[in-house]
């Protein structure tokens, strides 16, 4: 009888130590590749070209601002199995991803690691500044602007740096990984020439942005920003700042305020009601909102928004 | 706890018998992948090197360079020596203090304040050098400096490429032991403190020189052991320890918006010219509740200590602890309160004894205005009663700014 009351306690911790290790080994054989992003938009890019031959997961999730993302231990976790690791550059995820490579114990994906690919290498930096800087500007980027991902054209661009590393990685996929990519490029263009037809008639228009986020779409759509809602990068609107704005929302003929739904849209609202302007709210990333499930439906989002600034 | 152990044991064994092979070898017959291992384990033979492969230059290229490295730029880059500079950063921490408490009845604290006087204060000056210094590893510098000393509060360096989820730290460096312990000031969310910190840990924080052998294990949450041996001042004694310190941390995501973090800790101190040893133990807990889509969050912490001194409490432990709770509202304010208590200690010298024996009880509010991510205002004020029944009010307004790249910090 005593036997088995030690017994019972002693199964039931190697049922459960059992349970603990099937749980570990089949992650580990579903899938060829593990990829980690840092982003929803570069994980939608990693779906489109890596197919079925990697898995991919990201660090955050549309709804987040990148810049403000916990640095969660949780998430070093991931990257500690993390075949790649694809981020964004240019500082944009600087608060929170060096201590989580650095806790992952994976030397591999360290910022001169052969399994880290820093998306920003693939395109055309804007915004990268050209004097001295400090932080009397707001807490800029020194190296450009990193929300370059809102434009198709770079997306491409990234696109085929994620296939070719991929191929790296997984040389016996190569053709897979080329394969994939063509066909995303195909649609791409596809719905690039579509969404420049629908941008025609506010080509030249000028938009109010929260932060200077929008910058590589708007210059896919010929749209320019009158201003933006920040002051300075990161800084929260004084009323002397929002008053400013308004007579520019007024004067420049701008018909749209564009807020990332991460935003507080108090101070975007209050510009629109006293300048007439209207305040479309869009989503930050692939993922920010119902709507924006893959990479194109992401961009479809933002041509929709920018219909509302037709003069 | 030790299923626990057993669990991440066994684990950890599952991990190491079946590992994930190189991507491109899973497609490869699995001949081709042993070839391979013995070929470099041969190579690493006659060279008498380690077949660990260099981080970052296995058999793949590497990432492509920042700058393009082309072309033709004559006299090469006049920015070269600019781009190695290190992260450099300065955090100046000042305040202005009062207390109604004599001297006498503040006890043990790291930073006492003059009875009845609003007082200036430089707080701090940390000075934070950081860079990666070769490929297996970082180093870490912190100099902290205040208006009558000087100090290295911490530098050590952190390896990044050792096998088996192992990784070692060396230097000088915060104990890992409990969770405020090894924050710096400016990680600090309250202006000080609390006072079983400060009398049962150490009141600038347990640290010294010495190493440390953390290990994280193979599971689908974190899980992370750490091992250090180093040389330290507990706030509760005058002469340097020896010390060994035992810490294992947890953190599961219990929602999408929802984070816990759960440890426990354990030091060991031994004089080197006593045989008087003492024992040191905590348990935290952290809580994190915050919608993913805002900057807005609450947090609940707490930390208990029990302490044991074979030769002052002959054994008896002492107890103490603190919880606190903080809401940030928005993206530039903060709201937090905290409830602390200690056992009254004070400084060996202060004759007789201010106070009865007994438990001292702090009770604290906080309201921190954020300019930006660089700049915060914080005002708290406390309550204090002391054993025996008398109490104290205790204020501190303070500001923080920092300049220059300063690394970001772990959760």
């Amino acid at each position: 009888m005593n036997r088995t009351t030690r017994l019972g306690p002693a199964l039931a911790r190697l049922g459960l130590a059992a349970l603990v290790v099937a749980a570990l080994l089949p992650a580990r054989a579903e899938a060829i590749l593990q990829v980690v992003t840092t982003t929803e938009g570069l994980a939608a890019l990693a779906r489109e070209v890596g197919g079925d031959r990697v898995r991919v997961e990201s660090l955050s999730r549309g709804i987040q601002d990148p810049h403000f993302v916990d640095p969660n231990p949780t998430l070093a976790v991931k990257l500690r199995n993390a075949d790649l690791l694809v981020d964004m550059g240019l500082e944009l995820e600087v608060g929170w991803l060096p201590p989580l490579v650095n806790q992952s114990r994976n030397p591999d994906i360290q910022v001169s690691g052969s399994r880290r690919l820093i998306a920003s290498n693939a395109v055309e930096v804007m915004d990268i500044p050209s004097g001295p800087i400090d932080r009397s500007q707001g807490d800029i980027h020194p190296s450009g602007n990193p929300h370059f991902l809102s434009d198709p054209r770079r997306a491409e661009r990234v696109a085929a740096a994620i296939s070719a590393k991929l191929a790296q990685l997984d040389p016996a996929g190569a053709a897979y990984y080329q394969g994939r990519l063509a066909d995303f490029d195909r649609r791409l263009d596809a719905a690039m020439v579509r969404w420049r037809s629908e941008l025609a008639p506010v080509k030249g228009a000028k938009v109010v942005t929260h932060h200077n986020s929008l910058r590589y779409f708007l210059d896919f759509a010929g749209v320019s920003a009158a201003g933006y809602l920040e002051p300075k990068p990161g800084i929260t609107p004084p009323p002397s700042h929002l008053a400013d704005l308004i007579g520019l929302v007024k004067s420049s003929g701008v018909k749209v305020i564009v807020v990332e739904n991460y935003y507080d849209r108090k101070a975007a609202d209050l510009v629109a009601r006293l300048s007439g302007a209207k305040v479309v709210v869009i989503p930050g990333d692939v993922g920010g909102s119902k709507e924006a499930s893959d990479y194109t439906s992401y961009v479809d989002t933002l041509v929709r928004a920018l219909a509302h600034a037709r003069q | 706890m030790l299923q626990l152990v057993v669990l991440s044991f066994l684990a950890a064994q599952a991990g190491a018998e079946a590992p994930t092979p190189p991507p491109a070898a899973q497609q490869a017959p699995a001949t081709a992948a042993e070839d391979r291992k013995k070929l470099e384990e041969q190579i690493a033979k006659e060279l008498g090197t380690q077949a660990q492969p260099v981080p970052g230059v296995t058999n793949l290229p590497g990432p492509a360079p920042a700058v393009a490295a082309s072309d033709s730029v004559k006299g090469g880059s006049p920015f070269g020596r600019l781009l190695q500079l290190p992260d450099f950063s300065a955090i100046v921490d000042g305040a202005l203090g009062y207390t109604s408490l004599s001297r006498a009845q503040q006890g043990l604290t790291a930073d006492p304040l003059p009875q009845q006087l609003v007082q200036p204060l430089l707080q701090e000056v940390e000075l934070a050098v950081q860079a990666a210094i070769d490929p297996y590893a970082r180093g870490d510098i912190f100099i902290t400096f205040s208006l009558d000393s000087v100090e290295v509060e911490e530098a050590y360096l952190t390896t990044l490429s050792l096998p088996w989820g192992l990784q070692v730290k060396a230097g000088k460096f915060y104990s890992p032991f409990g969770r405020l312990n090894q924050l710096h000031r400016h990680q600090w969310v309250f202006v000080d403190q609390p006072l079983s910190q400060q009398r049962l840990v150490a009141g600038d924080g347990l640290n010294g020189p010495g190493v440390d052998l953390a290990w994280l294990a193979p599971l689908p949450w974190f899980l992370e052991v750490h091992l250090a041996y180093q040389d330290t001042l507990p706030g509760f004694e005058s002469v340097r320890q020896l010390t060994g310190v035992g810490r294992i941390i947890q953190y599961f995501d219990l929602a999408d918006w929802a984070t816990l973090g759960a440890g426990l800790s354990w030091a060991y101190f031994q004089a080197p010219t006593s045989t008087s040893w003492k024992n040191l133990a905590g348990a935290d807990l952290f809580v994190k509740i915050r919608d993913p889509a805002s900057r807005a969050y609450v947090t609940l912490q707490g930390e208990v200590f029990a302490r044991q001194r074979a030769a002052q409490d002959l054994g008896q432990a002492s107890w103490g602890g603190y919880g606190q709770l903080v809401w940030r509202l928005d993206r530039e304010w903060e709201l937090g309160a905290r409830f602390d208590g200690a056992p009254f200690e004070y400084v060996p010298s202060t004759s007789p004894a201010p106070l009865p024996p007994g438990t001292e009880y702090g009770y604290s509010l906080l309201g921190t205005f954020y300019a930006s991510e660089f700049l915060r205002v914080r005002v708290q004020p406390s309550w204090q009663r002391l054993p025996g029944g008398a109490n104290g009010i205790q204020v501190f307004a303070s500001f923080e700014f920092s300049v220059g790249v300063h690394g970001a910090h772990p959760f």
